[in-house]
């Protein structure tokens, strides 16, 4: 399913977590900071920043996390396999022209920005920007999309 | 549910990203690159070139 995106954000909702959809506004080099290196990623107007809320949560701390990145340029901490702070961790934020939710890695341990942990309801879904919003495939009947102003919110 | 604190996690190697090097044109800052895209952490030049 195509959905158009410009300047606002989709909130998709399954039952019990949720993903925030949205477009980088202007270039930057994404920092991806892991335990021994640094890695800079050009993320390129259009591309996606998603953040994923695995076990659903207040919707704003994930608009602010999402403008950390996109707007303010935080870098990404990961954290090594296995850390125990993994658990510790609400929210995750993956950048890119394509980002595949999955269920199966470990919060916030993955450098990665191809994947993205989800739900299982939200698992196995590719998000992938087009040029006037984003593609979100499979789309299965369960979720709901909405258009949040993150201006307003 | 997310693996978190449970056993099942993708095996991703440990050389699952593999940066490049480059050296901005423009501030001289050297970095490691990921993605099609490279570009300065430092004063967001894309004239960057590998070394």
């Amino acid at each position: 399913m195509n959905l158009p995106l410009l300047d606002d954000v989709l909130f998709v909702r399954g039952n019990h977590s949720f993903l925030l959809v949205a477009k980088v506004r202007n270039p930057f080099a994404l920092c991806i900071e892991t335990f021994s290196e640094e890695y800079c990623q050009g993320v390129s107007e259009g591309e996606l920043v998603v953040v994923s809320a695995p076990e659903a949560g207040p919707l704003k701390p994930a608009l602010m996390l999402l403008e950390l990145v996109r707007t303010y340029h935080l870098p990404l901490l990961v954290l090594p396999k296995d850390h125990p702070g993994s658990k510790r961790i609400s929210y995750v934020l993956s950048a890119g022209p394509e980002i595949w939710t999955d269920c199966s890695i470990r919060r916030g341990t993955h450098p990665e920005q191809h994947l993205i942990c989800s739900a299982g309801e939200l698992s196995g879904i590719r998000l992938s920007a087009s040029a006037n919003g984003v593609d979100i495939s499979p789309f299965p009947e369960s979720l709901t999309v909405e258009r949040i102003n993150p201006l307003l919110t | 549910m997310c693996t978190v604190g449970g056993p099942v996690d993708m095996d991703i190697p440990p050389d699952r990203v593999r940066g490049k090097d480059y050296r901005c044109n423009e501030c001289g800052e050297r970095f490691k690159g990921v993605g099609k895209h490279p570009m300065c952490p430092s004063c967001q030049s894309e004239n960057v070139a590998a070394v």
